[in-house]
């Protein structure tokens, strides 16, 4: 149902989140879900006309996530404002860092 | 105050061989207060006595607001080669504060903008950001957090994500921020104290590794987990080759001498842990050099107050009353 919701181009109708899931629950049972959703607050809703259009709300964490991969793909020496975990491999590094890896694991051994 | 005004800009120099001895043979909480302190003496001093020449240059220039005394022969005669070290330093000022501004404005804009990606996440400590690329960021400010993707949580074992979260905490709790934007603005203010920048920058990650070691009781498991986020890193765009230059290398770690700090930081996790001890003892390699910055920075002290006391008094007899 999310899925359906988070394919739909804008805020969508129970209607079409129906026709998208393929008929296979009925209108009214589609409406129950999406309320349910809405309770745990997973979806949001808009009165549109007679109906309401419904909103998927769990995109806030993406939303989050695009605007972080933003704020550090934009800065090009953000290694000096923010410690990282690990910064970039030297194109030696990884051949190095798989035989270390490789001795650590054998040590456990 | 002759010569005793051009010193500190060279004295920099002087903290070069304990830059590089001190990443292998100072616990790296040491190395990390040992070269942000003497980073930041250093670049004080060379700033004060760059200021110094700019006076003594400003005043030369004609139409400039400072007394006419002070661009009397008495006052020249102070700097040696007045007239070209007077301009150069102008210029050379101009371009400190500049650089240094826009450091502290770029490093309070990569946070600001950080803080507001989160906005409308629930608050706490940690922000998991469903993200295929792998990352992990320690985000200071007045609610610390600590921001990780999934596909670098998705990466690590259990045990390799409470390492993880350890070492980002370290750099959290023990403000790592703070010695990175000391050493930064330090290196802008004089360009040979850019090896400490460097340096400090792998001190702080190995101190956060030790502390994570600590925080776990493995140092294997966060060797492990630095590891295997860095070869998945690796292969995603945005993290890139953005590795600091390598340098330094020891008998027992000749290998690593060309290696980035990840490979070192590694090895280093999987040699023991190192000696906790405060000073090095004098006579080894990395006391000498310790000693060496120490004295260079004391000489650079020394001869800032030296030149500005010596450049109050002559501009003060200058001054008509």
């Amino acid at each position: 149902m999310l899925a359906a919701l988070r394919a739909a181009p804008g805020p969508a109708s129970a209607a079409w989140v129906q026709e998208e899931l393929g008929c296979a629950l009925a209108y009214t049972t589609v409406v129950t879900i999406l309320t349910r959703l809405l309770a745990k607050g997973a979806v949001t809703r808009e009165r549109a006309g007679r109906s309401f259009v419904w909103t998927p709300t769990a995109d806030q964490a993406d939303l989050a996530a695009l605007r972080m991969r933003k704020v550090l793909d934009g800065e090009q020496d953000r290694q000096a404002v923010l410690a990282s975990f690990v910064t970039g491999l030297l194109p030696q590094d990884e051949r190095m860092l798989r035989e270390l890896l490789d001795q650590a694991g054998e040590a456990e051994e | 105050m002759g010569v005793f005004v051009f010193l500190p800009l060279v004295l920099p120099l002087t903290a070069w061989p304990v830059a590089r001895l001190a990443e292998q043979h100072l616990h790296p909480r040491t190395a990390t207060w040992l070269l942000s302190a003497a980073a930041g003496v250093l670049a004080l001093c060379s700033t004060l006595c760059l200021a110094l020449l700019v006076v003594v240059g400003t005043a030369q220039l004609p139409g400039n607001p400072l007394p006419d005394g002070w661009s009397d022969p008495e006052v020249r005669a102070a700097v040696p080669y007045d007239e070209v070290a007077g301009k150069a330093a102008i210029a050379a000022l101009i371009l400190v504060l500049g650089s240094c501004a826009r450091a502290v404005r770029r490093h309070r804009g990569v946070r600001v903008r950080a803080r507001r990606a989160l906005e409308g996440l629930p608050a706490g400590p940690v922000a998991v950001l469903p993200d295929g690329v792998a990352y992990a960021y320690a985000l200071p400010g007045r609610r610390p957090r600590i921001v990780v993707s999934s596909g670098m949580l998705g990466t690590l074992t259990a045990a390799e994500r409470r390492a993880l979260f350890a070492h980002e905490r370290s750099h959290l709790a023990r403000r790592h921020h703070r010695f990175l934007l000391a050493v930064q603005l330090a290196a802008r203010a004089n360009p040979f104290l850019r090896p400490l920048r460097t340096a400090v920058s792998y001190t702080t990650e190995r101190w956060a590794d030790e502390e994570a070691a600590q925080a776990v009781g493995s140092r294997r498991t966060v060797a492990l987990a630095i590891g295997r986020a860095a070869l998945v890193s690796a292969g995603t765009p945005g993290v890139g080759h953005a590795g600091l230059a390598g340098f330094g290398g020891s008998a027992g770690l000749a290998g690593f001498a060309t290696a980035g700090p990840v490979p070192r930081r590694v090895a280093a996790l999987l040699a023991p842990a190192p000696a906790g001890r405060v000073w090095p003892p004098v006579f080894t390699a990395v006391g000498l050099a310790a000693w060496g910055a120490a004295a260079g920075t004391a000489a650079s002290a020394l001869s800032s107050a030296n030149s500005a006391v010596t450049l109050f008094l002559i501009l003060h007899a200058a001054t008509p009353l």
